[in-house]
């Protein structure tokens, strides 16, 4: 069960208007884990370029295929922006909860078992996270920006958002449950990646997980906003 | 009783979900619409199978999947039990070009998404409101028995319904009852500690509690609605039909007595209870008023409409009701008598749904004349509510025939419980066959007055220079906001623009252009 006590974070938010956000240590601990993940994955992929190709070949799978692969996600060339930049640009114009980004990386981390031979790298990861990010933040926030919305600031067309979207919902045949026992043991193995590298540094559990609670901080502060909660 | 572990079902269940294309089965006609899209009878071809298609609608590009609809399939997927609804599978419709409107539209994806259910026949209110219905006890107890066994498992497996009423409880021709349309419904725990919406279930099965405005509530609330509806099937006609919030808390308090601190402690503390307490002193009356009922049924009907929601009956306590457990007991399903079902989807165009109801009464005086001569199909709204009330001398289960009569199933159409004639009886419709009025749309719909404080629907983090992210199609929405959207406006906005509204007696005003 998650401490209602722990909710730093969002209580240090900045206004809209402040320039640089405080960045919620998930963010810091994500990034670092997917970057150590790409890479190593990168070089599997180019001792398996051969079998890579085969799987591009079966790529582009159209409606009616949905959820078969995690090809849709894989960009022609990769993104310049690194992948710590691209959580704090989401981070910062979504006002998605942090959860949501431990959430998003339940999902991605689902996909990954449910499809072995479908890499994370450079290519999709950026793809991913926004999908993933973006459907956490649907499941989890009272408020949500829509998928117009975040395709802007993840720098994809709405239509491929709302593609994306789809074949992630699929690729997870629609379970985008996370219990607090899961999103719990999830917060400890991100934490545990960074103690292995030296750094301790721990996850704010800022919002309760589907079957606990959906308010967020921002509700209950806000009073005009106080009952629209789900 | 099929029980199982929260959070533990099914893990490893179908793992294909997605694959198979639309195509696979064969649409046969429309026979409702959806909270988010129409629902289609078909027959899947390779095995002959009639199933139900409900179509997502993804009209909404801005908004993406909808997100009543990706609660409606996380929880399906995770509920397994005889009365709950089977959630089959999803498939998907290839190409752009099947969008029902025939509009243009870039978006590849937007061929559509349709949720796969087994076909029910009818639909509980679908079903009552036939002419010449009547249920027997043992059926009434069959039915409650059905409802509460598929709630207890809902409440067991820590999901709130949300939407109890008739037409989301399906029935087939095996007499089987099937909770339905879990668009509303959400996980809960069991600490009580969550924040919800206390803008869901249709208002006249809303309990008191979330009219008061509590935002901490839990499975009670669907026992409230369970209330309603038996006292529903009992009474013949809805017994809370409030027209607004504060007209619905007074029929409750009218009937139930108005709440105070000694039978319902710390209902002062419900946030607006200030705003809404009674006046006048009210007693309690449902002894009285329902002192007709069965002393067994009155019993069990007084521990579900109990005003405190810690003090209402349990499903699980209520299947160990003596009235279940007494003569006469509740039937076997599969004793029930068929009914045919009509696949006539009910259109809202008035002239239309007219012509349908006069064909349907000509072939019912033709076969069935003596029916109708005691109990014709039209106008007879009070007879029939008498009628419905089943008495020792109605042993009518079991010997009924078939009876062809309108639509009876909705698959969570945005429709009140009335659905059928004779059943509300309109207030001046002497001799004019079926109420004109009555298919009028409220136009608007959603639900844009009334008693609420503001809810908040201005865009939370001001006017930052970011695209506006409201919902499409405002004119259909009360919800509609700019920036971020609520999650819960799901019905609303970012779904279906207006239509399919059950939360907040919006259908109802719909139904019946009370607003407007």
């Amino acid at each position: 069960m998650l401490a209602a006590g722990e909710l730093t974070g969002l209580d240090n938010r900045p206004e809209p208007t402040q320039v640089e956000p405080t960045t919620p240590r998930v963010l810091t601990i994500l990034s670092f884990v997917l970057e150590k993940l790409v890479d190593r994955n990168e070089s599997i992929v180019e001792v398996l370029s051969h079998q890579q190709q085969q799987l591009d070949g079966l790529s582009c799978g159209g409606p009616g295929q949905v959820g078969k692969s995690l090809n849709a996600f894989h960009g022609v060339r990769a993104p310049s922006i690194s992948i710590g930049k691209y959580l704090e640009r989401l981070y910062k114009y979504t006002y998605c909860s942090p959860s949501c980004f431990v959430v998003g990386y339940v999902y991605i981390d689902r996909l990954m078992h449910k499809h072995p031979d479908s890499l994370v790298v450079s290519l999709s990861v950026h793809r991913l996270l926004i999908t993933s990010v973006m459907v956490a933040s649907k499941m989890l926030d009272d408020m949500h920006y829509n998928n117009a919305f975040y395709a802007r600031v993840g720098g994809v067309s709405n239509t491929e958002l709302n593609r994306l979207e789809l074949e992630l919902l699929f690729l997870l045949d629609f379970g985008v449950t996370v219990s607090s026992r899961v999103f719990e043991s999830y917060c400890l193995h991100l934490e545990k990646e960074m103690m292995l590298n030296g750094a301790c540094q721990r996850i704010e559990r800022a919002i309760a997980v589907d079957d606990v609670t959906e308010i967020s901080v921002e509700d209950t502060q806000t009073s005009s906003l106080s009952s629209q909660i789900d | 009783m099929a029980m199982a572990a929260p959070g533990q079902l099914n893990l490893n269940e179908s793992p294909s979900w997605g694959s198979r294309s639309v195509d696979c089965f064969e649409k046969l006609e429309q026979i409702g619409e959806g909270t988010y899209g129409q629902v289609y009878m078909a027959r899947e071809i390779k095995t002959g199978e009639i199933v139900a298609l409900k179509k997502i609608r993804m009209d909404n590009e801005r908004e993406g999947f909808p997100i009543t609809a990706i609660r409606e399939i996380k929880i399906l997927k995770k509920l397994h039990h005889e009365n709950v609804i089977k959630l089959k599978e999803i498939v998907t419709s290839p190409g752009p070009e099947k969008d029902e409107q025939g509009r243009p539209d870039g978006n590849k994806y937007k061929g559509g998404i349709y949720m796969v259910f087994e076909y029910m026949d009818h639909d509980l209110t679908g079903l009552a409101d036939r002419p010449a219905m009547r249920f027997s006890v043992p059926q009434i107890k069959c039915y409650m028995k059905q409802l509460l066994t598929g709630l207890h498992y809902c409440h067991v497996n820590q999901v709130l319904h949300r939407d109890i009423k008739g037409s989301n409880l399906l029935i087939d021709n095996e007499g089987n009852l099937k909770l339905a349309d879990f668009g509303l419904a959400r996980s809960f725990s069991n600490d009580h500690n969550a924040n919800l919406t206390n803008r869901v279930i249709t208002l006249w099965y809303r309990p008191p509690e979330l009219l008061l405005g509590t935002t901490k509530y839990g499975p009670a609330v669907d026992m409230w609605s369970v209330g309603c509806i038996f006292a529903e099937l009992l009474h013949g006609k809805p017994i809370f039909p409030g027209k607004d919030e504060p007209e619905q808390l007074n029929k409750i308090f009218e009937l139930c007595g108005a709440p105070d601190e000694v039978i319902w402690p710390g209902v002062s503390k419900i946030p607006w209870y200030n705003n809404f307490k009674p006046t006048r002193p009210m007693k309690r009356r449902l002894k009285e008023v329902f002192r007709h009922f069965d002393r067994h049924a009155l019993e069990l009907l007084e521990r579900m409409l109990t005003l405190d929601p810690s003090q209402r009956i349990s499903a699980k306590d209520a299947l160990d009701a003596e009235y279940f457990w007494t003569d006469p007991l509740p039937c076997d399903p599969k004793s029930l008598p068929k009914y045919e079902s009509s696949h006539e989807f009910q259109t809202k165009k008035k002239r239309q749904q007219q012509r349908q109801h006069e064909e349907t009464a000509k072939r019912q005086k033709l076969q069935h004349p003596q029916q109708h001569a005691r109990l014709p199909p039209i106008q007879q709204s009070g007879q029939a509510h008498a009628q419905m009330r089943p008495g020792p001398n109605q042993p009518i289960h079991g010997s009924q025939p078939p009876v062809a009569a309108g639509p009876s199933h909705h698959y969570g159409k945005p429709r009140g419980p009335s659905g059928g004639p004779g059943r509300y009886p309109p207030s001046g419709n002497p001799g004019g066959g079926y109420h004109p009025n009555r298919g009028g749309q409220g136009g608007g719909g959603g639900y844009n007055s009334g008693p609420y404080p503001s809810q908040g629907r201005g865009a939370p983090y001001g006017s930052t220079s970011i695209p506006s992210g409201g919902p499409r199609g405002g004119g259909g929405s009360g919800y509609g906001v700019g920036g971020p959207n609520y999650s819960q406006s799901g019905p609303y906005g970012s779904s279906a623009a207006g239509r399919g509204s059950n939360m907040m007696g919006g259908n109802r005003n719909q139904q019946y252009g009370w607003q407007q």
